[in-house]
């Protein structure tokens, strides 16, 4: 697979770039995708001209929704073509700007994870970045894309190692404010009629209480088959987020990014933390000598 | 009318129950089931028919049991059809009214605190006219079950042998519906057979720790080599485990079967769609419910 940055300021440099990528594809007979903003879809459907008909333009706010589930769809795409012998060629372009901080680290750790998970499927990626973008993102950028339109690249870091990282920056505590219960028994239903019935306060939908009942209940099942006495589970609200966190005592030492990647489909099998990363919006698993925390966020209407 | 479904052991006095089976496994799990827990409570048990007390169903597959010894004391009585509602050959409602009531009296008499009924009466249907006729004496029956405090009584049919009109028609006359018992009920997860399509119901929570009982019900009840149904309407959670234990079932049937979801909750369907069918080889998503 290539995973590559195409840097640019200009709008010259952008389809300088981009366009000979794109055209590659089209005339290579792949399957080929585009995503980026509205202003850079027309230059691209303008600069390929007849080879545009050849190309699939997403709109990036469409198409980065959700990190793991837009990984999890393309590699999927890209795992079903590479077994017909074919690739998938895309361009993408995350939007950074309007993002909170939280959200610009999973979308910089998705892009670590691409490495990992599009090995092995002869993708092609090309990802470009405005150069007016702030220098933390642009920094994420070297360390995250193993070439350059240019050639090698010299910042990039071991995927593992960059979510390794991510993965050791300390959690800002729970507030003291936050609801709080001992899980010690090994039937939950009690555990998910408390999470249902403070999500449903805190606005969310059907489906967002279903698939916040499967992760907790997937993460406490484990902390309480793995992990270590006491057992404590944490619900609170921030601004347009309900946040629930499962703590034990135990010091598991998961791979890095543990979760982070799609696994292998065909057979079925325990997928849990990547499940969990698929049904809420931000996942962090800390992992230290105040034992394991996993912390789940999914968007609130109300706060 | 307004009906209700009801398992076979929670049928009370005055319950006037109705039962289309689909096939004969439908028939013996219920009909034995009743018979067989009025008997094990020194209840008596009338049954319209001409089998044999051997022959009944459910009673040898069941419970390797032959009640003819409860006949010959009197506590089980098989009544011939020609006995008990036949007039020259033909169905005689009235004669069939006349005889439930003199039976629900001599019970009454011999000191039996309760007395179920029961008669399948699918080939009264076929004969001329027999469908108007049975229509006609249900309520009437109706009436008789439901003023008793001791009779309890359950209506057979065969689906097979009914059309959807007669069955709808006859099914309004029927207050209650019975079905069998549950597999599995610990008042957070219950587990019911379902013989139309072929497979479980499941209602409540379905999570780890209950996850053995699930896959040991699947395991006894459930044949590998057809097409199996799990009912999903009165689910209101499963698990990530559950889901695998279900993938890692339907991947052992033989090949071109495997597990249909029936009636997915939409927000259960939602979360199934979020985590890909793809994760989950050997099931799909049947009719019903979701959006």
């Amino acid at each position: 697979m290539n995973h590559e940055v195409l840097p640019y300021r200009a709008t010259r440099d952008f389809l300088s770039g981009a366009l000979p990528f794109l055209r590659a594809g089209v005339r290579g007979g792949e399957t080929v995708l585009a995503a980026t903003g509205p202003g850079n879809l027309s230059l691209l459907r303008d600069g390929l001209g007849g080879d545009a008909a050849g190309v699939d333009f997403v709109e990036a706010t469409e198409f980065y929704q959700h990190p793991a589930r837009t990984l999890a769809k393309c590699v999927k795409a890209a795992d079903e073509l590479a077994r017909r012998g074919q690739r998938l060629r895309l361009l993408g372009e995350p939007i950074w700007c309007e993002r909170s901080p939280l959200e610009v680290a999973e979308w910089q750790r998705a892009e670590a994870i691409v490495n990992i998970a599009f090995a092995g499927t002869g993708a092609s990626i090309l990802c470009p970045y405005d150069l007016t973008l702030p220098l933390p993102i642009l920094d994420g950028a070297r360390r995250t894309h193993p070439r350059t339109v240019f050639g090698a690249n010299g910042g990039y870091v071991d995927p593992w190692s960059y979510l390794s990282a991510f993965d050791h920056r300390p959690l800002p505590p729970a507030p003291e404010s936050a609801e709080s219960l001992r899980v010690d028994m090994a039937d939950l239903f009690w555990l998910r009629a408390f999470v249902a019935e403070y999500g449903r306060g805190a606005g969310l939908g059907d489906t967002q209480i279903q698939g916040l009942l499967m992760s907790v209940t997937e993460v406490a099942t484990n902390a309480l088959r793995h992990g270590t006495p006491p057992v404590v589970l944490r619900l609170w609200t921030e601004p347009g987020d309900l946040i629930c966190e499962v703590n034990d005592g135990g010091q598991w030492s998961p791979q890095p990014g543990v979760g982070s990647v799609p696994p292998e489909t065909g057979a079925p099998g325990r997928f849990g933390l990547w499940a969990v990363r698929l049904l809420c919006s931000i996942v962090q698993v800390r992992t230290g000598s105040a034992g394991t925390t996993i912390r789940m966020r999914l968007p609130a209407a109300v706060v | 009318m307004n009906f209700y479904e009801r398992p076979v052991s929670e049928l009370r006095p005055g319950d006037h129950a109705w039962l289309a089976y689909t096939n004969n496994e439908e028939q013996a799990t219920i009909v034995g089931d009743f018979v067989y827990d009025g008997l094990r409570t020194q209840e008596k048990v009338v049954y319209v028919t001409d089998s044999r007390p051997h022959e009944l169903p459910g009673m040898l597959s069941r419970f390797g049991i032959d009640p003819t010894p409860f006949a010959e004391v009197g506590q089980l009585r098989l009544i011939t059809l020609e006995q008990s509602c036949l007039t020259r050959g033909r169905f005689d409602p009235d004669r069939l009214l006349t005889t439930l009531d003199r039976e629900v009296d001599v019970a009454f008499d011999q000191g039996f605190r309760a007395v179920r009924l029961t008669a399948d009466l699918s080939w009264a249907l076929r004969q001329p006219g027999g469908a108007d006729l049975m229509l006609g004496c249900e309520h009437r029956f109706d009436a008789a079950v439901g003023a008793s405090t001791m009779a309890l009584a359950i209506c057979q049919l065969d689906r097979g042998q009914c059309s959807p009109e007669e069955l709808a028609a006859l099914r309004d006359k029927h207050e209650v519906l019975v079905e069998v018992n549950p597999e599995f009920d610990d008042g957070v997860l219950k587990i019911t057979r379902t013989f139309r399509p072929l497979g479980l119901r499941l209602e409540g929570e379905l999570d780890g720790v209950r996850h053995a009982v699930f896959a040991d019900t699947l395991t006894n009840i459930v044949p590998r080599a057809q097409k199996i149904h799990l009912d999903f309407k009165r689910l209101d959670f499963i698990d990530l485990g559950a889901l695998n234990l279900l993938a890692t079932w339907a991947m052992r049937m033989p090949g071109g079967y495997g597990l249909v979801l029936d009636n997915l909750p939409p927000d259960v369907a939602d979360v199934i769609d979020m985590l890909g069918w793809h994760r989950f080889p050997g099931l799909s998503r049947g009719q019903g419910e979701q959006q």
